[in-house]
């Protein structure tokens, strides 16, 4: 390794020591509400009630579940399963379905914008 | 049926078949054969050997055609071709190569390495930034710390293992006017 390469590591580095807190301070605090945007508006989810919630995508349904105070993506019609594999929602780790278009994440949305695109069941 | 000479030689369009063919059966096998990580943007990244080597070998504009055709062979097998996911594979993949085709234009300042690294954390947050775009939401860019995390051992494996390789292919074979 050069001394530029090493620079690169560290700025890298530097770079994900940073954007840790960043990203905690941007997802916010509140733990009890969970919010799942997709292709035709967003939702939010009370994380104290297990539920399903069943999301129109841009290619299929997505369906997430509330478990135990907890949001997990369960299934989706994309290809390569990410969301599937990403586990539970927490905070500053959403789950994202590219291919769907929808995303989760443990943070409040702004009043207003509370149009429902899921299916609670 | 008339013939159009390019300025591209036998062996160079050889090396870059191969390479391409190299990088479209381990990001193949990738996509299809191991399980996916759970981290959006974040693959083991293999294939990108293929793209080092191609700079190293034979420049940049080979390259870029070994990343671009790559993910074209890739979506074309899987039936991504035109989806959201074929949109997160060219634009991290032209990130990437950009990024390291800059780098490596600077000479002996950063080795593949480097430029894998940098590749590869470039082509994480272009991902997110694009997957942000998709969704229509920024909480996406909300997985940089731990994606921009993953990317640095992937780069350094790919471009140790992309030096590794050249060094073992005899001089004689490397001989290209690039």
């Amino acid at each position: 390794m050069t001394r530029g390469d090493r620079t690169i590591v560290v700025a890298i580095l530097v770079a994900v020591l940073v954007s840790i807190p960043v990203a905690i301070a941007w997802a916010g605090t509140g733990s009890s509400v969970a919010t799942i945007v997709g292709p035709s508006g967003e939702t939010r989810v009370d994380l104290a009630d297990n539920a399903c919630y069943e999301v129109e995508g841009r290619e299929g349904i997505v369906m997430f579940e509330v478990r135990d105070g907890c949001l997990l993506c369960v299934s989706s019609t994309c290809d390569d399963q990410v969301c599937v594999n990403q586990g539970r929602v927490s905070i500053g780790r959403p789950v994202v379905c590219a291919p769907n278009g929808v995303v989760a994440f443990a943070a409040p949305t702004r009043r207003g914008q509370e149009a429902l695109d899921a299916v609670s069941r | 049926m008339p013939y159009r000479a390019s300025g591209a030689d036998a062996r160079t369009v050889s090396m870059v078949a191969l390479l391409l063919s190299f990088a479209s059966c381990v990001a193949y096998a990738e996509a299809v054969l191991l399980p996916s990580l759970p981290i959006p943007g974040v693959r083991l990244g293999f294939a990108n050997i293929a793209v080092v080597v191609a700079i190293l070998v034979s420049g940049s504009r080979s390259a870029l055609v070994v990343s671009v055709g790559r993910v074209l062979i890739v979506a074309l097998a899987t039936g991504a071709l035109g989806g959201p996911s074929f949109l997160l594979s060219i634009a991290g993949a032209l990130a990437a190569w950009a990024t390291m085709s800059m780098l490596a234009s600077r000479g002996a300042v950063f080795s593949p390495i480097g430029w894998s690294v940098a590749g590869s954390a470039v082509h994480v947050v272009t991902q997110l930034v694009v997957a942000s775009w998709i969704v229509g939401s920024t909480a996406p860019l909300l997985m940089l710390p731990l994606s921009l995390g993953a990317s640095l051992p992937a780069g350094l494996a790919v471009g140790y293992s992309a030096g590794l390789l050249v060094s073992r292919i005899p001089e004689t074979t490397l001989v290209f006017g690039h």
